[in-house]
């Protein structure tokens, strides 16, 4: 059985992403030790390194969020398709903003679960920024590291979840969703209630999370220093999904 | 004792209580373990839990952290383990305490 990471990397306009897979990917390698298949497109694909296999496609382009008080491209449609784009029997998807500093991942490979996410996070800035309970009427889950595997039933969710992407109008207003762009976490979410009435299996632990607004000021393959308030904190040892676009690598 | 002072202190206190909170998390995180399939926490509970059982059985069923059940046949070994990422993930808490409590 063969187990490896698939991440999503598409260098925009506003953003260019792939510093941070780059950096994710080496951050696998040294904490997962798992092969690496990068979903991108040409322009992106030039910059990458140390990715094992590379899945090229042309993403579609129409989704927007807002960043900074500014509109910027998401082009984060087509991780719906990342059942077909895996090579591997067990999969952890990763968002290329999700920095490893620890094995534990390895853990929740090695179940017999065939769809595991997070359905709690936690803010390192203390603030609980990521309390989403009156944005919908259902509870948010977060598609940033999902760990599945090629069988039948994970199939139906992928095709469910594609099939809330094609409707995405109809199942935000079903659900009083209130962000108006396409979000995958609401998207997983809404699949698994349609799908496993809501009883899905999650990851037991809440994933550390680091707002936009806070200040990326020192990263490297030891340990991540955050500014926020003035004040300067650390991570060490802990993975963590980072939101601020702006990373200053090689500092 | 002056207001500035006074708002240094609680500043502090916040960052430290910030600070002792993603201590904890990571430790959480660490906590977890897979055995036969299931996922668990190497928590005092878990511990406790099967120390006591095996004292009775020689296999028996438990709860994972999605509330499934599981049939623990080694219980000796599972023990072992769970101490062990016990004691590593308050290890590194206990470290991180030490220096919180110098600030």
């Amino acid at each position: 059985m063969t187990t490896g990471v698939l991440i999503y990397c598409f260098d925009t306009e506003a953003v260019k992403y792939h510093p941070t897979a780059n950096f994710a990917i080496a951050q696998i390698k040294k904490h997962l030790g798992l092969p690496v298949t990068v979903v991108t497109d040409s322009n992106t694909q030039i910059h990458l390194q140390g990715q094992d296999n590379v899945v090229l496609i042309e993403p579609r382009k129409n989704n927007r969020r807002f960043y900074k008080d500014k509109s910027i491209p998401w082009l984060n449609l087509e991780r719906t398709n990342a059942y077909e784009y895996s090579p591997y029997d067990v999969t952890v998807l990763m968002d290329s903003d999700y920095f490893v500093y620890t094995d534990n991942i390895l853990q929740y490979v090695d179940t017999a679960y065939d769809f595991l996410l997070h359905n709690r996070v936690y803010d390192a800035t203390g603030r609980n920024s990521f309390l989403y309970t009156s944005k919908s009427l259902i509870p948010i889950v977060w598609a940033t590291l999902t760990i599945f595997k090629k069988t039948p039933s994970v199939k139906k969710i992928f095709d469910m979840i594609k099939h809330i992407q094609t409707h995405y109008d109809y199942f935000c207003n079903l659900y009083r969703i209130d962000f108006q762009n396409y979000r995958n976490d609401y998207a997983f979410a809404i699949a698994l209630n349609q799908m496993d009435g809501y009883s899905s299996n999650f990851l037991p632990s809440a994933m550390t999370m680091l707002p936009s607004d806070t200040e990326i000021i020192k990263i490297n393959e030891q340990y991540l220093a955050f500014k926020y308030n003035e004040k300067i904190s650390y991570l060490e040892n802990q993975d963590v999904h980072v939101l601020n676009k702006e990373i200053p690598f090689n500092v | 004792m002056d207001i500035k002072s006074l708002r240094e202190q609680s500043d502090l206190s916040f960052d430290i209580a910030t600070a002792k909170q993603n201590a904890l998390e990571k430790a959480r995180s660490r906590q977890i373990v897979a055995h036969r399939g299931h996922l668990f926490r190497a928590d005092a509970e878990t511990i406790n839990l099967i120390s006591t059982l095996k004292q009775q059985h020689s296999t028996f069923f438990i709860l994972d952290v999605n509330q499934n059940p599981c049939e623990i046949t080694d219980p000796d070994d599972f023990l072992n383990l769970l101490i062990t990422r016990n004691q590593e993930a308050l290890n590194q808490y206990h470290q991180l305490y030490q220096q919180l409590k110098k600030r």
